[in-house]
């Protein structure tokens, strides 16, 4: 393919202002994987785009935020125990965006200040330096949210834990499964497991009445505790190896590690 | 946790808006016209945004761009509907708080009046090419068809377009 000819037939500017058809686009974000000068060329293009809707700005009126959060919260919806069930990835964003957006108003600040004085160099790097810092700090308190609450449950009384040894197939292998009888939920966590290829998954199974019944899918990356599928009675519980996603039905012959439950 | 998550998600978007908000409704107030359906649009938009981020792929490109996309194809189905007269002239641009520099207007002709520097500079059909694709909501086929340009010209004038502006607002 002739890039100079591709870039300079427009394909990018329609694609920007997102008049493609979807296979159009579809072919475009590939050349866009493929080829590093159509992405750096798209990128000035956007950042063009941008600047020119920048210029463009009307001010909505001050009401309109408040109502669109309202509906957002509508949306959230929220389960019986008042945990938010849905919740699209802006996990994603709390870092990066706050992250960027601060640092392009320390930038602009610093192109003000240009105008009227010279800028010590210095400044600018510890600026750098406090947005990296500010991005760890969040990093470790949203690990510590997580230690914190995962503690919560392996102490408390109302979990049952039972621990899953190794069988014959995978002897060193252990995991446990944090069981609360009255609310019953279920959490995982892995002491010991098996890597596996990408085509496999572990699956949890519950035994109830001598009959296993899916407790959900994992991987053997695992850290922490994982919250899994409901369970209301259960005699024991075991892990065997299924394909990527989980089955309906145990492939015994594979089982990781397995334990009793004993009530206290 | 998941509700400090939550509100985490939400501070992130509050940037986000408090960011773009003007930007966006400019995109779709300048497509609409109308005061009241732009706030609605932008609004439909915002939420459509929220509940939809995890299509959005860097990969593809800027998230900027993936909003402004949602702004605009919302805002063009809006006009497409027939709930607002695409030819009305009631709600102009002079009612609108932009961010236009009023002094360039004593030196402009009366076709230029309301625009930003950046287009003013533009050579004559591009200008034409980027009001009509940026500010009044016609797809490049619709300008095609309209003025009876072929659609390649328009492709090519959209890009010359965006060259020079990359250069006005030195873009490297």
């Amino acid at each position: 393919m002739n890039i100079e000819e591709y870039i300079s037939s427009g394909i990018l500017e329609a694609y920007v202002l997102g008049e493609l058809s979807s296979a159009e686009k579809k072919a475009v974000e590939q050349n866009i994987l493929l080829y590093p000068e159509i992405k750096e060329e798209l990128r000035q293009i956007e950042i063009a785009q941008e600047m020119l809707m920048m210029d463009l700005s009307i001010e909505p009126n001050s009401n309109v935020k408040e109502k669109i959060f309202e509906a957002i919260e509508k949306e959230t919806r929220v389960d019986g125990k008042g945990k938010v069930v849905t919740m699209p990835g802006w996990w994603k964003f709390s870092l990066a965006a706050s992250i960027a957006l601060a640092l392009v108003s320390s930038l602009l600040a610093i192109r003000y200040y240009y105008k009227w004085k010279e800028v010590d160099s210095n400044l600018i790097e510890l600026l750098v330096q406090n947005q990296k810092i500010a991005a760890e700090y969040n990093t470790v308190n949203q690990r510590i949210d997580k230690i914190e609450s995962d503690l919560k449950i392996a102490n408390s009384p109302s979990f049952t834990r039972t621990i899953m040894n190794g069988t014959d197939n995978a002897p060193e292998s252990v995991a446990f499964v944090y069981w609360n009888a009255s609310t019953q939920d279920v959490y995982l966590s892995i002491e010991k497991m098996r890597e596996l290829s990408q085509a496999n998954q572990y699956q949890l199974w519950a035994i109830v009445d001598g009959r296993p019944v899916d407790v959900g899918v994992f991987d053997s990356t695992l850290s922490g505790l994982l919250k899994m599928k409901n369970v209301a009675a259960a005699s024991a519980f075991a892990v065997t190896i299924e394909k990527s996603g989980g089955s309906t039905t145990p492939s015994l012959q594979t089982m990781q590690v397995i334990g009793n439950v004993i009530k206290g | 946790m998941v509700k400090g998550l939550h509100q985490k998600n939400r501070a992130a978007f509050d940037l986000l808006y408090n960011q773009y908000k003007g930007a966006l409704y400019g995109s779709i107030k300048r497509i609409v016209k109308n005061e009241d359906v732009a706030e609605e649009v932008l609004q439909d938009a915002f939420l459509k945004i929220w509940n939809k981020i995890d299509t959005y792929d860097r990969e593809k490109g800027r998230l900027f761009t993936w909003m402004l996309n949602v702004c605009r194809n919302l805002a063009i189905d809006k006009l497409r509907s027939g709930e607002i007269n695409k030819e009305s002239k009631t709600d102009s641009l002079e009612n609108s708080v932009s961010k236009v520099e009023t002094t360039v207007q004593i030196e402009q002709s009366t076709e230029t009046i309301g625009l930003p520097e950046s287009l003013i500079q533009l050579p004559e059909e591009q200008r034409f090419v980027v009001e009509f694709l940026y500010l009044k909501g016609y797809t490049q086929s619709e300008l095609a068809e309209e003025f009876n340009i072929p659609l390649g010209t328009i492709k090519t004038r959209l890009r010359l377009a965006m060259v020079q502006l990359r250069s006005i607002y030195q873009v490297s």
